[in-house]
């Protein structure tokens, strides 16, 4: 990975206030979302669903920007932490053959991440050995061994056929599900979705505010200096197999976190049938390794912006197409909207490595930079 | 500083929203609409609106389209004839490419806008799908045939389903002398809701008819089934038993052929594609009995003829199958169910699953067997067509047993069969 990367910002001499103003607004946007969107729900699906891109591709950047090691297991922990989620918070009552130890659902998520975090961990020796595109065909291994074990393991996973549903969340007694009457905010009922929406907030917010503390402090240093240089790293006091293996427990961890937000916005936790297609297939992990690389190798909110380019944009053109006919006529074959936005992800990764290896996060810096020199004329 | 913001922010955020809240009991009444009927979602006093959720883009995109231009001559005779309950039908069609995730997505924009679904295709879509359904008792003919998703009460399920297509099949080829009690016989499954429905049949039968089955498990991405059944010649199968994609049926069946087995081979209705007979397998696809719960588009029922003639004429240049078919009976299914709760004078959702639990014989002019809906968790019907390939057919299939109804399958119970 290259040294272009997650250049410390220049430090603007004033507060920059226009950031400041820019977060909070994107922040109350954010908040008021389920209330922007009003009856059209299907966006506010959209936007849960872009943050689970957003968590797990922050996961990924993390990984393979910062520390410099490709993975390509991310699939893996999605499904690890789906499954751990549900068998942790299962009410053995509504799934009586399968195991369920009914732990409240903030403890299961809090667990499932946990084991995705520890799984990683026994997955460093070999991320220790490796390095490169070796290691990234030596993690792919590990969503085959998902896809088998999935398949295997029915009495935790529910098998291939028809899968099992996770728990509905809830926190202190507030179920994240439809009830009646509901909360309202600006004559919007707070309902399952909306409630998703705001749990789903609140963990990519925590995802975000992490990773991003640790880029800028101590750890984040020593991920750059053994994906720089190990040799000079070591020389540096650094201990490269640590550091090495804590990059991994972490971005499995998060992975895990997404796994539980996929399993709790689909309703449904279920084992691919092949490693082809499926929530937790190979196509999986391409699409993550494309949200960080349009993103920016390494860059926190560029891995945001990856998230809204690929899990976000086909989607998207999908709703408007049926919003406002758009690709009218595609019936037997023809340019539809599928067609489309692959087209369109596609292309952003070649422009990205072609034009601006930085990808997003490079642009946006540009553009930054660009502004607060105009300013200061 | 960074923290003093973050506080300030969420304070500020957190003011918006306390200002903001309330309560409120939702208001889903129905109301009233013309000639006195209760209406609630996707009924105007002018027209009923029904969803698809279909693939035309996606791994099942030629068999997606063509149910979906069965739905629309449906809706197209009906509308000719004046309608439902004085109402014109109009369909809003989406297309999930067959994604789950995309499926999950564009179903909250279609749901306020129809009373039902008309077509839902694929099973990995209905899983995801199915509390949805559930939350908004909205009923869905699902274009997948398994009986596992029968615990679900807003599916509306159009035919037999997989194993009761596997029991009869099998049935087909004892009546015909090609298997006999005792013999062993070769299952090549699909792991997952289809394969293992399909798996469910031939147990059954094995276990009336002492046959022993010898069980091959695939993923729906294998191609090469060679090594597969080289096994089953070893094993001295007398018959082979299918529930894979078309794909993976050429390849068995090219190595039935190759290994010189040549054996009976029989499959369920997604085994066959038509597109197989322009690959270089097609000299060996001869072998091969469909079990299907619909007409194939050659059929001479006359209805089948008749779609058939009315879909060449007004989608000149498509793909030629037996989904447009499923498309329009699906519809017809809709129709008896749509006017008898026109009869009732309740064309809510609520009055739709009704309407549905109350029909005990829905007829479809022969496309699928008498459908029976007033026992939840049973397949509505237990009869299949039976049809061999027949590279001369239009749609690659001549049916060899209309409606065919084996003795054995009155003793098989669905798994959420009461």
């Amino acid at each position: 990975m290259s040294d272009t990367l997650t250049k410390a910002p220049p430090q603007a001499p004033t507060r920059p206030w226009a950031k400041i103003i820019g977060t909070a607004v994107l922040l109350v946007v954010l908040v008021l979302l389920p209330v922007l969107v009003g009856s059209h729900v299907a966006y506010l699906k959209l936007a849960q669903y872009v943050l689970i891109g957003a968590v797990g591709g922050i996961g990924l950047t993390l990984i393979v920007g910062q520390a410099g090691q490709l993975s390509l297991a991310h699939p893996f922990f999605l499904l690890l932490g789906a499954v751990s989620y549900a068998v942790l918070a299962g009410d053995p009552a509504e799934t009586p053959d399968l195991v369920s130890l009914h732990w409240p659902p903030m403890l299961a998520v809090i667990g499932a991440v946990i084991i995705c975090g520890l799984v990683g961990l026994a997955f460093a020796p070999v991320a220790g050995r490796v390095r490169g595109i070796y290691l990234g065909v030596a993690s792919l291994s590990l969503v085959f061994l998902g896809l088998w074990l999935g398949q295997s393991l029915g009495i935790l996973t529910g098998g291939t056929g028809s899968g099992r549903p996770p728990p509905t969340f809830s926190l202190f007694g507030f179920p994240f599900s439809n009830t009646t009457p509901a909360p309202t905010i600006a004559g919007v009922a707070i309902q399952k979705q909306q409630r998703l929406w705001y749990l789903f907030l609140a963990f990519a917010v925590l995802a975000y505010v992490l990773a991003r503390g640790a880029v800028r402090g101590r750890i984040g240093r020593a991920w750059r200096a053994v994906r720089d240089n190990e040799a000079a790293a070591a020389a540096m006091g650094v201990s490269v197999a640590r550091i090495k293996a804590g990059a991994f427990t972490i971005s499995s961890a998060y992975a895990g976190l997404a796994g539980v937000m996929t399993a709790l916005w689909l309703d449904l936790v279920k084992p691919d049938e092949n490693e082809f297609t499926g929530n937790y297939s190979l196509t999986v992990s391409i699409a993550f390794l494309a949200i960080v690389i349009i993103g920016g190798l390494g860059s926190v909110p560029g891995a945001v912006v990856g998230a809204m380019v690929v899990y976000g944009l086909q989607q998207f053109f999908l709703l408007g197409a049926n919003e406002f006919g758009w690709f009218a006529g595609a019936q037997f074959g023809g340019l539809s909207a599928v067609i489309l936005a692959a087209f369109i992800y596609g292309l952003a990764v070649v422009l990205v490595v072609l034009f601006e290896p930085g990808g997003a996060a490079a642009i946006g810096r540009r553009l930054a930079a660009s502004l607060s020199r105009k300013e200061q004329r | 500083m960074i923290r003093g913001r973050s506080k300030a922010i969420a304070a500020g955020a957190l003011a918006l929203v306390l200002a903001a809240c309330g309560s409120t009991a939702d208001t889903g009444a129905g109301a009233t609409g013309a000639g006195g009927i209760k209406t609630d979602k996707g009924v105007t006093d002018t027209t009923i609106s029904l969803g698809i959720m279909g693939d035309t883009s996606g791994v099942f995109k030629n068999l997606g389209a063509a149910i979906n231009a069965g739905n629309q001559l449906w809706v197209d005779d009906v509308n000719a004839k004046g309608g439902i309950c004085n109402r014109q039908l109009k369909l809003e069609v989406v297309d999930h490419g067959y994604k789950a995730d995309t499926a999950k997505t564009l179903y909250p924009q279609l749901e306020p806008k129809v009373l039902g679904i008309v077509q839902l295709l694929g099973s990995p879509v209905l899983a995801a799908l199915k509390q949805n359904l559930i939350d908004d008792n909205m009923t869905a003919a699902p274009a997948s045939w398994s009986s596992q998703i029968l615990n679900n009460p807003n599916i509306m399920m159009i035919g037999t389903t997989y194993d009761l297509e596997i029991v009869n099949g099998m049935a087909y080829l004892q009546q015909q002398g090609l298997i006999k009690d005792g013999d062993t016989v070769g299952h090549i499954y699909i792991d997952g809701e289809y394969g293992g429905n399909g798996l469910l049949g031939s147990k059954y039968y094995a276990g009336v008819h002492k046959l022993n089955v010898k069980e091959a498990k695939i993923t729906s991405t294998d191609n090469d089934l060679t090594n597969i059944v080289t096994g089953f010649k070893g094993d001295g199968v007398k018959a082979i038993v299918l529930t894979t994609t078309p794909g993976q049926s050429a390849s068995a069946l090219a190595a039935n052929q190759a290994l010189a087995l040549n054996v009976p081979v029989l499959g369920n209705n997604p085994t066959f594609d038509p597109a197989l007979l322009k690959t270089p397998a097609a000299g060996a696809l001869g072998n091969l009995y469909v079990a299907a719960s619909s007409a194939p588009f050659s059929s001479e029922t006359p209805k089948a003829a008749e779609i058939a003639a009315a879909y060449k004429a007004k989608y000149p240049g498509s793909p030629l199958n037996g989904g447009v078919d499923v498309g329009y009976v699906e519809g017809l299914v809709w129709q008896s169910v749509l006017t008898k709760a026109c009869e009732n004078k309740d064309l809510s959702r609520a009055g739709v699953q009704t309407a549905l639990k109350s029909l005990n014989s829905v007829k479809t002019d022969d496309l699928v067997a008498e459908l029976d809906y007033s026992s939840p968790g049973s397949p509505p019907t237990r009869g299949v067509y039976i049809a061999k390939v027949d590279a001369k057919a239009e749609g690659g299939l001549t049916e060899v047993a209309p409606l065919f109804t084996a003795p054995d399958v009155a003793g098989y119970k669905a798994p959420f069969q009461k």
